[in-house]
């Protein structure tokens, strides 16, 4: 039998935006400094971009950081932001344009992308400089020494039934050895979870919070939008419900339309559906007559971490550093985390060098790393941001008020370090939230419309797709538990917040016995289960490689 | 002396890619490519051979552009040593028998051949999504003189060198026990094709591709005129959409279930709404004048058919060929005849009822141990009759013997194939770069392109060979004490044509390949999971016992609650299928379900929300609570009524 076991130089398990760009700087410093080391680059989405979604608005300026010797016009942005708005839409019909741009959103001289599609083009530009990059493999569990120091990552094994057995067509994931790994899985990395805990990385930190993202692309009749238009919305229906965040809507090329609602998870009403809400938002005249015609081309959704500075994890340990998401670094209140990622990944490759130099892969090198991210970019906007978003906890007009303070006294506020809850402790029992609850507030809301959907419909517009033979990935740690706690006093929130109906209740006719079921095939990846549910109850764990959506253009 | 295990594979778009455009079809444009499924199939039987014999030499071959290397790499992914891909545009717009040549020739070269001293085996994917001929290992087989075996589920390998093989078959099974060398064709019901290892991966990166032209594998001259697109024996004459759309539904009303039923049954019976169709384009005429009119069939008259015996019987997709023989044979005019070939054990007595059904002659071929069909022996007794006969058209009916008799036949007589026809006509090729127009000539039809578009093809070598998908034409009346000539004909048989044994052939209710053949299917969904899909089951049940071809199905939430098995389940994930009438119980529409019934004759919808999707797509409905309608629904079937079906 063949050792199933690989070694490298460096393991990077994402290729996203951090990790590409992680891959790209540190070959390119490889090269300076004439080291002959391998890169390898493994993905869980089908191809590179399967699993990537984002508005898009990028700023570019990094990009000639990261490819000095590529013209920008070689990267494939779709359009220069030509008309930035804001949009305050202050009920179910009316809405007025703000006068002004809130202060660190502006768009000027951004980009509108498909960052599906830059990615792809920045793996090109990896493969060219030699590093080799693999798609459609799951890396389940993270590999360490005697020392319990990280050494590699280790693939999902495959062709195993729902409760692990081997089938005819097992396969033994390949085993990973480096001197050092990267994790740039993205929002709630999965390896990055479980080294966080093990290493106690967030020790002392915000707990992290998140937005949930869902987003549709249309294509829209000639004139509806021009490419390059973005506008932002803020109040209906998240507003009025008290939960953070908007939408936004951007104009493509080739007639296609890009719009979706982001709205943080630090809501309190069990029943809250973003999906829905998502579905609730087109409804709004404003944003209607984007999609009065259009037809739906994809669907998808994700969840971004939005705790900014405070809520950043300790990002490196012995053998292994976190870029990206993965560890937190995103921009409020621009929600830009893009460029933040690339600069992540190329602190992580300058230190990466270092310690290739020094033959040391240890924490202590590997400090480094909060050196160049604390000279970077990265620093100055994340430090002046800090508690932009712990601010709203409290809803979005307390928020506005706590954003204001904090101009003034460049990021302080009146309190110091504000302290948040994590998402899943904020939401409520059904007995303590006293307000009329979304599901009954929209119960009788008119979505019958052409281009509202179900999240049925929606999901077979992300592509995605599941193996029937594998352990299901999302799994309840205590089912009964779950039915007396979970179900009985916050009415199964998974059957609302999943935005790929996931999960469902089914009461059985007889005897009223409620439990839930879970269609695993319909996830898009979106995490929102294992960051939302009350008592953390579920745990989104990687399926198998390839599976999940396939996003295009996302 | 270490096995060699070569599996052929095919790089095809991906089906579930194909999304429904704005005009109802697959929209394919954007489509990205997999390894064809069934070869997936192939591949992960190759390795499982493996684990028999861990010495085996693993090799992937295939035939096509550059971009197959994808697939090739990933077959080395998942745990082949070498890859071939045999790469000419001598070879674009080859058609089955020219693919089968030249792969055959390849695989000839690479040093695999009859009486090779290394044992090797061949295996294959049934056939592809995009050609969907199953033409291709049959006719590899014959071209390398081997055995073969197609529509197998699983091998096992005997200790005595020999591969024991289960072969699906029209209702049931069969175990075949075949020696090596021998050529095996997968359907994707077997083992589960494997995901790639990262190291696989790996070792795909830094694995060469052997890239061959046809000059590289040193095939003759001759052969060489023989490939290609001017090489084929057939050519595709043109293509033209399928209008799938269905018409706007039309509902039964009542206010009681008696009522709803009455209603639903009049409109059946009415037909349905009608589907305003766009105007087609008419067509340009082609400017024939001046041209020479040629026929080119030489001294071959007539048209044969292969008769099919299960179980004593001339099986019934064998008398519906009747009906297109007769049809070609009066246009044809000229006392074209309809020649039979019955072959089997004591066969005589059923050459009367092909008669009754239209043929003029039958052809009986009888001998003791042609008691049951093998392929090598009947394709050996084909091929020796038509040289005899010189039929200008052989017809077989598209059943899992059909489909691998008839490329067989057709690389032995050097004829192209057509598989799986749903309309044959006897037309015109204007061959425009001889000026001339060639009479008469058979026009093969064929559903294509995920059924989506309508093919014509065309053979140019005499007998042209067709085969037709079951189902779709009518048994031909039958017309009491009708007689013709019998005619015996001894063959000349081989020892080597009985290399292949039967072990068993079991034929049972069918299993679920029954959902293919069904008539009428009844499928639940979600709605109907509360009572385990009773009501759903009866109907079924009642149809089948008043003698309809009926059977049940479901969606796929109910296989995902285990309330059945998978291979009941209908949708894009599922199977698709084609009953004239699908009742849909329960189920709410969803576009992954529609994909599965697009080509259903009439699709009748029974759910309580009048808002459901299906309703949308479908040709009759009744909006009620479906445990009120059923129990009706199946009283109705027991009295005799059976949705406009007949038996």
């Amino acid at each position: 039998m063949e050792e199933n076991i690989v070694k490298t130089d460096v393991l990077i398990i994402g290729a996203g935006p951090s990790g590409l760009s992680a891959a790209i700087h540190l070959a390119d410093l490889f090269k300076q400094n004439e080291l002959d080391k391998q890169i390898i680059v493994v993905d869980k989405g089908q191809s590179v971009g399967s699993h990537i979604l984002s508005g898009a608005i990028i700023k570019p300026k990094v990009f000639s950081e990261l490819m000095p010797d590529v013209k920008k016009e070689e990267i494939p942005f779709n359009s220069k932001v030509t008309k930035d708005a804001m949009y305050m839409l202050t009920s179910r019909t009316s809405s007025f344009k703000m006068p002004f741009t809130p202060p660190y959103m502006g768009n000027q001289g951004n980009y509108v992308a498909s960052l599906g599609e830059i990615c792809r083009f920045l793996a090109n530009k990896a493969t060219e400089k030699g590093v080799e990059i693999y798609t459609g493999f799951a890396m389940s569990e993270l590999l360490y020494d005697e020392a319990d120091n990280v050494i590699g990552a280790k693939c999902i094994d495959t062709g195993v039934d729902h409760n692990g057995e081997k089938l005819e067509n097992y396969v033994e994931g390949t085993g990973v050895q480096a001197d050092i790994t990267i994790l740039a899985e993205g929002t709630r990395g999965s390896l990055a979870k479980q080294l966080i805990k093990k290493k106690n990385l967030h020790e002392g930190k915000n707990p992290q919070i998140y937005s949930l993202g869902c987003k549709e692309l249309f294509s829209v009749p000639e004139g509806t939008i021009s490419p390059g238009e973005v506008y932002n919305t803020m109040g209906f229906p998240a507003m009025q419900d008290g939960v953070f965040g908007g939408g936004f809507i951007y104009g493509l090329t080739d007639n296609r339309v890009a719009l979706g609602l982001v709205l943080g998870l630090d809501y309190a009403d069990p029943t809250y559906d973003i999906f829905r809400a998502l579905q609730i938002w087109k409804t709004h005249p404003f944003v209607e007559k984007f999609v009065k015609e259009g037809k739906l081309l994809e669907y998808g959704a994700k969840t971004l971490p939005e705790g900014g500075f405070y809520s950043l994890t300790k990002y490196y340990t012995n053998g292994a550093m976190i870029v990206g998401d993965s560890a937190g670094f995103l921009a409020m209140p621009a929600l830009k985390g893009v460029h933040l990622a690339i600069y992540s990944g190329m602190c992580a490759a300058k230190t990466a060098l270092e310690a290739f130099k020094q033959n040391d892969f240890s924490e202590e090198t590997l400090k480094k790393y909060k050196e160049f991210v604390e000279k970077s970019p990265i620093y100055k906007e994340m430090y002046k941001c800090r508690n932009f978003r712990q601010g709203f906890s409290k809803g979005t007009f307390a928020g506005m008020f706590n954003f204001g303070t904090q101009i003034i006294t460049g990021g302080a506020g009146f309190c110091g370090k504000l302290s948040v809850k994590s998402d899943a402790e904020h939401t409520k029992t059904i007995a303590d939230f006293k307000k009329t609850t979304f599901k009954q507030k929209y119960a009788s809301y008119d979505l019958d419309k052409p281009y509202v959907f179900s999240k049925v419909d929606d999901v077979f517009y992300s592509g995605t797709l599941h193996d029937e033979e594998q352990l299901v990935h999302l799994r309840v740690k205590d089912m009964q538990k779950y039915v007396s706690e979970n179900i009985a006093k916050y009415d199964a929130p998974c059957q609302y917040y999943c935005p790929a109906e996931v999960y469902e209740i089914h009461t059985d006719r007889n005897t009223g016995h409620k439990e839930l079921r879970i269609h695993s095939e319909n996830c898009v990846h979106c995490k929102t289960c294992d960051i939302k549910e009350p008592l953390q109850a579920i745990e989104w764990n990687v399926p198998n490689g390839g599976n999940g959506p396939d996003y295009k253009n996302m | 002396m270490a096995l060699t295990i070569i599996t052929l594979i095919k790089q095809v778009p991906l089906p579930s890619e194909m999304r429904m455009g704005d005009d109802g079809l697959m929209d394919r444009t954007k489509a990205k490519s997999i390894t064809n499924i069934d070869c997936q199939f192939g591949l992960e039987a190759g390795l499982q051979l493996k684990k028999r014999y861990p010495d085996a030499r693993m090799i992937v071959c295939s035939m096509g552009p550059q971009s197959f290397e994808q697939s090739l790499k990933r077959s080395i992914s998942m745990g082949y040593d070498e890859a071939y891909l045999l790469s000419d545009r001598k070879l674009g717009g080859s058609d089955t028998f020219a693919t089968g040549l030249a792969i055959s020739t390849m695989l000839k070269h690479l040093g695999f051949h009859k009486d090779s001293k290394e044992p090797f085996i061949i295996l294959s994917g049934r056939q592809s999504s995009d050609g969907d001929t199953a033409h291709v290992p049959s006719q590899v087989a014959e071209a390398m003189g081997l055995p073969q075996a197609t529509f197998i589920e699983r091998i096992e390998a005997n200790p005595d060198g020999t591969i024991t093989a289960r072969r699906i078959i029209e209702g049931g099974y069969q175990i075949l026990k075949l020696p090596m060398p021998c050529v095996i064709s997968f359907t994707p019901t077997g083992i589960k094709p494997r995901k790639p290892s990262l190291l696989g991966a790996m070792k795909a990166r830094r694995s060469q591709i052997v890239v061959k032209s046809v000059d590289d594998i040193k095939m003759s001259e001759e052969n060489q005129k023989l490939i290609g697109i001017n090489g084929s024996p057939t050519l595709v004459a043109g293509i033209e959409n399928i209008e799938s759309d269905r018409p706007p539904i039309m509902m039964a009303v009542g206010n009681s279930e008696k009522e709803l039923v009455d209603s639903l049954i009049e409109n059946i019976e009415k037909g349905g709404n009608e589907l305003v169709k766009k105007e087609a384009k008419a067509k340009k005429e082609v400017d024939t004048t001046g041209m020479e009119v040629v026929d080119l069939r030489g001294d071959n008259k007539g048209i044969i058919t292969w008769a099919e015996v299960t179980g004593d019987k001339i099986g019934r997709p064998s008398l519906e060929l009747l009906t297109p023989a007769r049809h070609l044979a009066e246009q044809l005019g000229n006392d074209t005849k309809i020649t039979t070939v019955l072959i089997g054990k004591n066969v005589k007595h059923l050459a009367q009822t092909l008669f009754e059904h239209g043929t003029d002659e039958v052809v009986v071929v009888e001998h003791d141990k042609l008691e049951e069909y093998l392929i090598l022996p009947f394709a050996d007794i084909m091929t020796q009759i038509i040289c005899q006969r010189k039929p200008e058209i052989a017809l077989f009916a598209a059943t899992t013997a059909g489909r691998e008799l008839a490329p067989r036949v057709g690389m032995k007589t050097s004829s192209g194939v057509t598989a799986d026809c749903t309309a044959l006509e006897i037309g015109d090729y204007v061959d425009r770069k001889n000026s001339r127009v060639i009479r008469p000539i058979l026009h093969s039809r064929r559903p294509t392109f995920g059924d989506s578009k309508l093919a014509t093809i065309l053979g140019s070598v005499y007998p042209q060979i067709s085969t037709a998908r079951a189902g779709t034409f009518a048994v031909p009346e039958v017309q009491a004490g009708r007689t013709g000539n019998i005619i015996e004909f001894q063959p000349t048989l081989k020892d080597e044509d009985f290399v292949t044994s039967i072990v068993e052939t079991v034929r049972g209710d069918g299993g679920l390949t029954s959902l293919f053949e069904a008539d009428i299917i009844v499928s639940g969904g979600r709605g109907t999971v509360g009572e385990e899909l009773k009501l759903v089951k009866e109907l079924a049940e009642a149809l089948k016992q008043q003698g309809y071809k009926a059977e049940w199905a479901c969606s796929r939430v109910v296989v995902d609650e285990g309330y059945a098995e998978y291979a009941r389940q209908v949708g894009q994930t599922g199977k698709t299928v084609r009953p004239k009438i699908y009742i849909a119980v329960g189920i709410s529409g969803a576009i992954q379900h529609l994909a599965g019934i697009k080509e259903v004759g009439k699709i009748i919808a029974i759910n309580q929300n009048p808002k459901a999707n299906i309703f949308r797509h479908a040709d009759f409905g009744v909006c009620g609570l479906y445990q009120d309608i059923l129990p009706e629904l199946i009283e109705r079937v027991k009295q005799g009524y059976a949705f406009g079906v007949t038996k």
